[in-house]
């Protein structure tokens, strides 16, 4: 049994670290644009809601998840930036060939669903399975999170 | 038991994971899904508590969507309704 002892790990950080992160981001939204407002509303949305996402991955600890990699390595994408990441020691494999993935196969039921949710997890498309739902346990956790932080903000301007 | 590990750990370099752990991880799963929270006998299949998952994740994402827009909408705003948000609002800079 030495082999399964890998402590599954789905601490996550106090809201806090996620309020300040995403105030960060959202102050830097404005500094980034001063003078010429966005005319689109979309394109305000658009930016709140990348700044959203951003800033829960960092929040989560950056680059030490394989969700939040994922999520920043897209979004630094769209801004044509590259992301740097520390080498790990682990081998990481972008691509999952589909060889491994088909010899890791738990009940076929069970990989359906897997299939979707993969398609839901950033990055979930190159996991196997039981590292997908620890993924999934994690990003669950932080998404519940931002949402509280993002109430609260949304309470605080809302009119009393 | 053991002859399953070794031959799943032909394949790669990283550890296997058991059968135990996955159902560990399941019910892991479904403690952080409040649907399933609250019927908290193990009679919940894997692939119920997996399809969970995912209606809840897409819930996640439609509130971050749903609140994206509203503070947007009241980021952008200039009335100043109460002294919180003209506050909230200046840190912010807008």
């Amino acid at each position: 049994m030495a082999s399964a002892d890998k402590l599954i790990n789905t601490y996550v950080p106090e809201k806090d670290v996620f309020a300040l992160h995403f105030l960060q981001s959202l102050s830097n939204l404005r500094t980034q644009n001063p003078l010429n407002s966005p005319d689109k509303s979309i394109d305000r949305v658009r930016k709140i809601k990348k700044a959203a996402y951003v800033s829960m991955a960092r929040a989560a600890g950056g680059t030490s998840r394989l969700w939040s990699r994922a999520l920043l390595r897209r979004a630094a994408k769209d801004d044509n930036k590259s992301v740097r990441f520390s080498r790990r020691k682990r081998k990481v494999t972008w691509k999952i060939s589909s060889k491994r993935k088909r010899s890791n196969q738990r009940a076929p039921v069970v990989e359906e669903a897997a299939e979707r949710l993969r398609n839901l997890v950033p990055g979930g498309g190159g996991m196997e399975t039981s590292k997908l739902m620890e993924e999934t346990a994690h990003y669950i956790k932080c998404l519940s999170m931002q949402v509280k932080v993002m109430q609260c903000l949304v309470d605080g301007l809302s009119p009393k | 038991m053991s002859s399953r590990r070794s031959s799943r750990s032909r394949q790669s370099g990283s550890s296997r994971i058991s059968d135990d752990q996955i159902s560990d991880l399941v019910s892991k799963l479904q403690h952080l899904i409040p649907e399933l929270r609250r019927r908290r006998s193990d009679k919940v299949s894997a692939s119920k508590v997996l399809q969970e998952t995912c209606n809840y994740i897409r819930n996640l994402h439609r509130e971050v969507d749903d609140l994206s827009d509203r503070l947007s909408e009241l980021l952008a705003s200039t009335d100043d309704n109460s002294a919180e948000a003209a506050i909230i609002r200046s840190l912010l800079n807008y």
